[in-house]
């Protein structure tokens, strides 16, 4: 850790933003291409499930400017089948051709790809290939793909059972035996994706013969260099992926997906450049899904509302294919491990299925499966106080880990280091008048025709994940460290390559700031690098609230040694003990002697041999250092979301009053952009609470691919956010730091369904299920109504 | 569809001339002809905003317009508003307030909020939502916008 902190915790305004505000950003498809770039356009399956009888080229091969057509077959001579590299008892593997070859498996699979000299005549020649398909019948809803006689996915995967997870606490049933009450209930979250604004898109330039540069809106630049390696044989020392600008991730892009490696494949086959540019059709129908979930939650409790016991069934739809590189398992098996949030549940079984279907493939969105574990648990928390009388924040007290009892082990084996559970709570009721509001709210809840309630989320967020946590999930190759080189230069500048790759998290702004600390150089003086392994060290990459824990860790002690190495030398340079020598704003000093002291340029001179000084003894040339980072298992933030929210008598609509956050991420870099990442977070969790749905009739058919139709929330369906911060650093990482990436969107979930629950419960509005769309609410009050009657 | 036909257009200024596809959409035209890269394409049929650019002073989906279709326009994009040395004011407050995170939908924001400033120089946050809704962001969350539009027109008007 830096001894000296300048710079963590302070709000320096971002770097990016002047070039991005001009218009300069370089995002793929801005970046100039070469005149003879080939342009690619994929030919999509409007069937869920059907088998490809015939592919006529012929019309489309024959149209100007069209260089080639080819179909799964073709580019199975390029592209070996891709399979996620999961080793779990219970999953089974499969394959995916990344282009279909005989069967096509959801809608938007692509069964064939034009090669054009434009991207308008690319559009031209999909429409006049002509694919003859035999439709077969399709599975694709969760609640039914695993019945006997469905049809099946995968002929290696019985019943469309990809995955099944058991665990149990050996006193589980005793808890519930002994239990004075059990509340069971059913929660549906429907089907949601990340939907960046900048579609997916990659551009492949062969360079020095048969090397290739990889240009790609991705989030994981080095997981996915070795991918296309592994699965076309080029060399990887003879790939660079490089990442531009990338126009918003939130997880949808940390998966490697089938056109890449049909782009980077045909770069080479052709030997000229290749770009592709997804279009928002496509990415709608393509780009991994998530939230598909469905969960049986029981809870045993006592007199006093402590939970004695938890049991959940969990069902999640993997789609059609696992995905690389996460697979299909990782919300099953996150929901399962993470539904105990920050209570006292010792006593805890869970079944976790993952079931394929003819639909889109699930994969890692923003939180992952925490917006659905939490609407259960928390969920649950609001029954149980319902049905003791009690209020439900003071249930939640009742049952979460206090802070004196840190570090808690759960019963999963996830070590909680530090945290602020109660403290969390008790200040968020407080910003929110929570007392106030329980006093003011009338029994109906009915004032000026609209009902009002309060919904409180308090969960933990899953951040930083090492080694340790991706082996707990079976991901068997999935790295857990992030690394960085941090350099001094001959001018005394400094230069930080980190192995991360940021869209739009500013970390250009904040790994500087934590490297300055680091090595106690001043904060103009530092320039990060990252996106780009010809340049940076190998590492994870960025996805999972990653980049403060594993690449600040990783920069942390990179920049230490390179502070070590400049006190060493300063010592000897200034004839002083290398312990007495401190380095702070870029320069050495003799302690208590400021004025006796060299500037990093003075040093660096020695370094690197550019003055009459020698090395000390043993020293090496040059004034750089590299280090990996693998945090621990996890690193668990946590937060409390309470939102105060008015349901429409009338029209049903849902209205955000207020909305309050406290969230504690440990050790805070930058405030500002923290705050960005919580309100951005939210913005999506309200948007998947309220209105985002990918739907599927029940024949597979997508209904909603245009932003007309999936809707994302606007600046009219947003509240304010008052957001508080308790900073609790994590004491089993380097930095302390927690990340942050996810949180917004796991706690606004929960918060916005429990306060619509809590406006309607006096209505006999059961609310377990998302979106809360107003025809859904509508629905329920009207049957609620009816059964009172 | 080998068919070309001139376009002149004026934008940030400056004349412009090409020879177009008549099917060539304007915003492929600004970003691609002209190589103005700093509009986006977002969706392409005309709901998320990210490449909203000011057609003849009002806001305009440069996805939805083909080139020729705007022949003889006048046309303002992201790349005319900031100086060499100074960014505009509504740039310089986005800046200040955090109201970008990827940038991608940026542009988009900025033109609407050029258009909206002009004809209210002293929006409420109502009316700022109101006028903002032209735009989807998936990173902010838009309190961060809203604060930042709100800013700009203090500082314009604080200007003149």
């Amino acid at each position: 850790m830096a001894d000296n902190m300048r710079f963590i915790g302070q709000d320096v305004l971002r770097r990016e933003d002047e070039y991005l505000l001009r218009g300069q950003g370089r995002f793929v498809d801005d970046l100039v291409v070469p005149t003879d770039t080939l342009h690619l356009g994929f030919v999509l399956s409007p069937h869920a499930h059907a088998r490809i009888a015939a592919i006529d080229v012929a019309q489309a091969a024959a149209l100007d400017g069209v260089v080639a057509v080819l179909t799964g077959d073709d580019i199975a001579e390029f592209v070996q089948p891709i399979v996620a590299e999961i080793e779990f008892p219970g999953y089974i593997r499969h394959g995916r051709d990344v282009v279909a070859r005989d069967i096509v498996r959801f809608v938007g699979e692509a069964v064939a790809v034009a090669v054009c000299e434009s991207a308008y005549v690319a559009q031209d020649a999909i429409e006049l290939v002509d694919v003859d398909y035999e439709i077969l019948p399709a599975a694709v809803r969760l609640e039914t793909a695993t019945d006997p006689g469905m049809p099946q996915v995968h002929a290696e995967i019985d019943n469309n059972l990809i995955f099944e997870g058991r665990f149990t606490t050996d006193g589980v049933d005793a808890a519930f035996a002994g239990a004075p009450h059990v509340l069971k209930e059913r929660f549906r979250s429907g089907r949601v994706g990340g939907v960046p604004i900048e579609p997916r898109g990659c551009l492949a330039i062969p360079e020095h013969g048969d090397s290739l540069l990889f240009y790609s809106s991705t989030q994981v630049p080095h997981l996915l260099r070795t991918a296309l390696a592994q699965y076309t044989g080029a060399d990887e020392s003879k790939i660079r992926v490089v990442v531009p600008e990338v126009g918003g991730g939130f997880g949808t892009k940390a998966q490697i997906y089938p056109e890449e490696f049909v782009t980077f494949a045909l770069a080479r086959h052709f030997r000229q450049p290749v770009k592709w540019m997804q279009d928002r059709r496509e990415e709608l129908l393509t780009d991994i899904h998530a939230r598909d979930h469905l969960y049986e939650v029981e809870v045993a409790f006592d007199d006093d509302g402590v939970v004695q016991g938890l049991r959940a069934e969990i069902w999640t739809n993997g789609g059609a294919y696992s995905t690389l590189p996460f697979g299909c398992t990782l919300e099953t098996t996150g929901g399962a491990r993470m539904i105990v949030g920050p209570y006292r549940i010792t006593e805890y079984a869970y079944v976790a299925r993952a079931v394929a279907t003819h639909t889109a493939p699930a994969g890692a969105y923003r939180g992952v499966a925490q917006p659905t574990c939490f609407m259960a648990i928390e969920g649950m928390m609001d029954r149980i106080a319902r049905a003791l009388k009690l209020d439900p924040a003071e249930v939640r007290l009742r049952n979460m880990v206090p802070t004196a009892e840190l570090p808690w082990t759960n019963v999963v084996g996830v070590r909680y280091d530090t945290g602020s559970f109660v403290e969390s709570l008790q200040r968020a009721m407080t910003m929110i008048d929570y007392s106030g509001f329980r006093t003011r709210q009338p029994a109906d809840r009915l004032v000026d025709g609209k009902y009002r309630g309060i919904g409180i989320c308090s969960f933990t967020e899953v951040s930083g994940t090492g080694a340790p946590g991706w082996r707990a999930r079976g991901l068997v190759r999935m790295p857990g460290f992030d690394s960085g080189i941090v350099k001094v230069e001959p001018t005394g500048k400094v230069t930080a390559y980190v192995s991360h790759a940021h869209a739009g998290q500013g970390h250009y702004t904040t790994f500087a700031q934590v490297v300055a600390d680091a090595l106690g150089a001043d904060l103009e003086d530092v320039n990060i690098i990252e996106g780009d392994t010809a340049a940076t060290p190998y590492g994870t990459n960025t996805f999972a609230s990653r980049s403060a824990v594993t690449g600040g860790g990783a920069l942390l002690r990179a920049g230490d040694k390179v502070k070590q190495k400049i006190r060493r030398i300063a010592a000897d340079m200034l004839e002083a003990a290398v312990e007495d020598v401190v380095v702070e704003g870029g320069r050495a000093y003799v302690a208590g002697v400021a004025q006796h002291g060299l500037s990093f340029k003075q040093v660096a001179e020695t370094a690197y041999a550019m003055n009459n000084q020698s090395l000390p003894e043993g020293e090496t040339f040059g004034l750089e250092d590299t280090d990996f980072y693998d945090p621990p298992l996890v690193t668990m933030a946590n937060a409390v979301h309470i939102a105060q929210v008015a349901v429409d008598a009338a029209d049903c609509r849902v209205e955000i009053e207020r909305y309050v956050v406290v969230h504690d991420c440990g050790r805070i870099i930058n405030p500002t952009i923290v705050d960005g990442q919580i309100q951005g977070g939210i913005a999506q969790g309200i948007g998947e609470a309220l209105m985002e749905e990918m739907v599927y009739d029940d024949m597979g058919q997508f209904q909603n691919a245009t932003l007309l139709d999936y809707l994302l929330p606007t600046s009219e369906d947003l509240p304010n956010f008052e957001i508080e911060h308790i900073e609790s650093p994590s004491i089993d990482n380097v930095g302390g730091f927690k990340g942050v990436g996810e949180g917004g969107l796991i706690g606004a979930v929960p918060a916005v369904l429990n306060g619509v629950a809590d406006a309607l419960c006096d209505l006999g509005v059961n609310i377990n299920r998302k979106p809360l769309k107003p025809s859904v609410i509508l629905k329920l009050m009207r049957e609620a109504r009816e059964r009172q009657t | 569809m080998t068919g070309k036909t001139e376009v002149s257009v004026t934008v940030n200024g400056r004349k412009r001339h090409a020879m177009v596809e008549p099917r060539m959409l304007l915003v492929d035209f600004l970003r691609h002809e002209l190589g103005m890269t700093g509009t986006h394409i977002g969706c392409e049929h005309g709901v998320c905003g990210a490449c909203t650019v000011l057609l003849d002073g009002r806001t305009a989906r440069s996805c939805l317009h083909f080139a020729v279709a705007v022949d003889g326009a006048e046309i303002e994009t992201v790349e005319g508003m900031a100086g060499r040395d100074q960014l505009h004011p509504i740039q310089e407050a986005f800046h200040q307030h955090h109201a970008l995170q990827c940038g991608y939908c940026t542009a988009g924001f900025l033109m609407t909020t050029v258009e909206l400033l002009k004809r209210d120089p002293d929006p409420d946050e109502a009316d700022i939502r109101r006028a903002l809704t032209n735009n989807v962001c998936r990173c902010t969350g838009y309190a961060n916008i809203i604060k930042a539009v709100a800013a700009a027109a203090a500082a314009i008007r604080a200007q003149s």
